[in-house]
């Protein structure tokens, strides 16, 4: 598995294309949304190419609904494997969910009832996947707003229990944790405590919206300070994982990211001193 | 587990017809307790559905936002949403059929400059994502032996596009960001306009066409030689002059960047 020398990265976003270019990208590493680039050629792909020509990638989807049960979409896989072939990302990462269901794609992180049937329907699904793009594919916990009377166990003993059973890695997005963790009345670091280290191969940071009564995962906010400290905690428990910070709406200046960026060097360095 | 609880399948089922439609089925499947209640975990899936949808509407249509303005753009978009439900995993193609929608459906086709803004916008989306290539230069073409023109082939560059318009869609679109949302005016062109779209550089660009002009781009994109241009050229000009306003044209074409490759017929 490849790693970046500087773990720290950003998400590429098209409005920084241009500051990138000109000013470098001043980051380890970005994180580029797969399904803005699968696409028979054109101008996203033309700033994807020149961007990696200097900078290590990753890949990161939101479509390929590894939890629905509809059959995996071939073209959606062909198409992915291509840009992995394009880009030759350091790791390709989605979501555990379902996003679409009888061909219509809701454009949502859907949760999954965390039961038996659950693992067995995932398990071969996620095996074909990193079958066809010949690498472990990784999978991020997701943000929710409700929980299934369904629901057989937690969903960090079913996260642990699907890592391990589809030999797949985990994308441990620590401000989803925190969301999921206000909304639904637990605790976050019972969550952290029962994911097994070996499995993690990133961190996502992001800022969220607090309503009062519930959070909702927006990524359009700088990260909060609940998330901060959860992030050590993570850091304390999962060593020097690549991190990145989402921004999707709200997009401030790329140098306002930077320094946000720099928070997170800066308590990664703190709980995992040189 | 309660009796409440399904399989997997009868759980997204439920969920997806809550999302599209309102279902209130879903409800007894879910968990209430925890800080946020049911009811409110609920509504964040239903109206974040619709909220992102909408979103990708107003990225891709500006100019049909800066007519209609947002609440009546809404409406729009909601009804748009009901009738084309996604099937795209990407969000970005969402809107494709939104011009379609608009000249079809009342009470959207009683505005039918809504309809051919968006047909416009959608096609300068496309131009910007086609497929790259590099144009020829006017050198290219000149060098050509005289004896070859008659059977001299062109294709247009990938991103190129053709639209006839009866109202003013593109002089509009261009000062879509001066005028108050919703105050957007669009005046009805003196008579049907062709335009051709295209990229030249990174950038969408667009021009209206002069009759012989349009004439000889539509025998030229439907795979025609030179000769076939000159026969749609003339009734425009005259016999006389058809073959040298051809050449002309099409050197401006290809100076513009609207041409990929020419090749000889056999």
């Amino acid at each position: 598995m490849l790693l970046p020398d500087d773990r720290f990265g950003l998400g590429l976003r098209t409005d920084h294309y241009e500051e990138i270019a000109d000013g470098g990208a001043r980051v380890g590493w970005f994180e580029a949304l797969s399904e803005n680039y699968m696409v028979e050629d054109g101008g996203p792909l033309r700033w994807l190419d020149r961007l990696r020509r200097d900078t290590p990638m990753a890949l990161h989807g939101v479509s390929i609904s590894i939890g629905s049960v509809d059959p995996l979409d071939g073209r959606y896989l062909d198409d992915l494997a291509r840009l992995v072939d394009r880009v030759e990302p350091m790791w390709v990462s989605d979501h555990l969910c379902f996003t679409a269901l009888d061909g219509v794609q809701m454009h949502d992180l859907l949760p999954l009832p965390y039961t038996e049937e659950a693992l067995n329907h995932l398990v071969p699904r996620i095996q074909t996947v990193q079958d066809r793009l010949k690498r472990r594919l990784v999978l991020e916990n997701v943000s929710s707003y409700i929980a299934y009377d369904a629901s057989e166990m937690t969903e960090w003993h079913f996260l642990a229990e699907l890592a391990q059973r589809a030999d797949c890695e985990l994308l441990l997005d620590v401000n989803n944790v925190h969301v999921s963790a206000f909304n639904h009345g637990w605790n976050p670091l019972d969550f952290l405590a029962a994911i097994p280290t070996d499995r993690v191969r990133q961190f996502h940071l992001a800022g969220h919206s607090h309503n009062g009564t519930h959070i909702v995962d927006t990524h359009d906010h700088p990260v909060a300070d609940e998330v901060w400290t959860l992030y050590r905690a993570a850091v304390e428990r999962f060593g020097p994982v690549p991190t990145m910070i989402e921004r999707d709406a709200r997009i401030p200046p790329y140098e306002e990211l930077l320094a946000e960026l720099e928070i997170a060097r800066r308590l990664a360095s703190e709980e995992t001193p040189a | 587990m309660s009796a409440n609880a399904g399989s997997l399948a009868d759980l997204q089922r439920a969920f997806q017809a809550f999302m599209l439609a309102g279902d209130t089925g879903f409800a007894t499947k879910v968990r209430s307790g925890g800080r946020a209640s049911r009811e409110i975990g609920l509504a964040v899936y239903r109206d974040g559905y619709a909220l992102r949808l909408i979103e990708a509407l107003e990225i891709d249509y500006p100019g049909l936002m800066a007519m209609a303005g947002p609440a009546d753009f809404e409406l729009m978009a909601r009804a748009f949403i009901a009738a084309h439900p996604s099937r795209h995993p990407s969000v970005r193609w969402f809107g494709r059929h939104l011009a379609a929608f608009l000249a079809a459906t009342p009470p959207f086709s009683a505005t039918p400059a809504a309809a051919e803004m968006a047909r416009f916008e959608w096609a300068l989306g496309e131009a910007f994502d086609a497929a790259d290539t590099i144009p020829i230069d006017a050198d290219a073409l000149m060098s050509l032996a005289s004896d070859s023109w008659p059977g001299l082939m062109l294709d247009p560059v990938p991103s190129f596009r053709r639209l006839t318009l009866a109202y003013a869609i593109p002089q509009a679109w261009a000062v879509r960001e001066q005028a108050p949302p919703g105050e957007l005016g669009v005046d009805p062109a003196d008579r049907p306009t062709p335009w051709a779209i295209w990229r030249a550089d990174e950038t969408s660009t667009y021009r209206s066409l002069a009759p012989d002009e349009a004439a000889l781009l539509d025998a030229l994109a439907a795979g025609g030689t030179f000769l076939d241009m000159v026969g749609a050229v003339a009734p425009h000009t005259g016999e006389d002059e058809a073959p040298a306003r051809t050449a002309t044209t099409l050197r401006l074409f290809v100076e513009d960047g609207m041409i990929a490759r020419f090749r000889l017929s056999d």
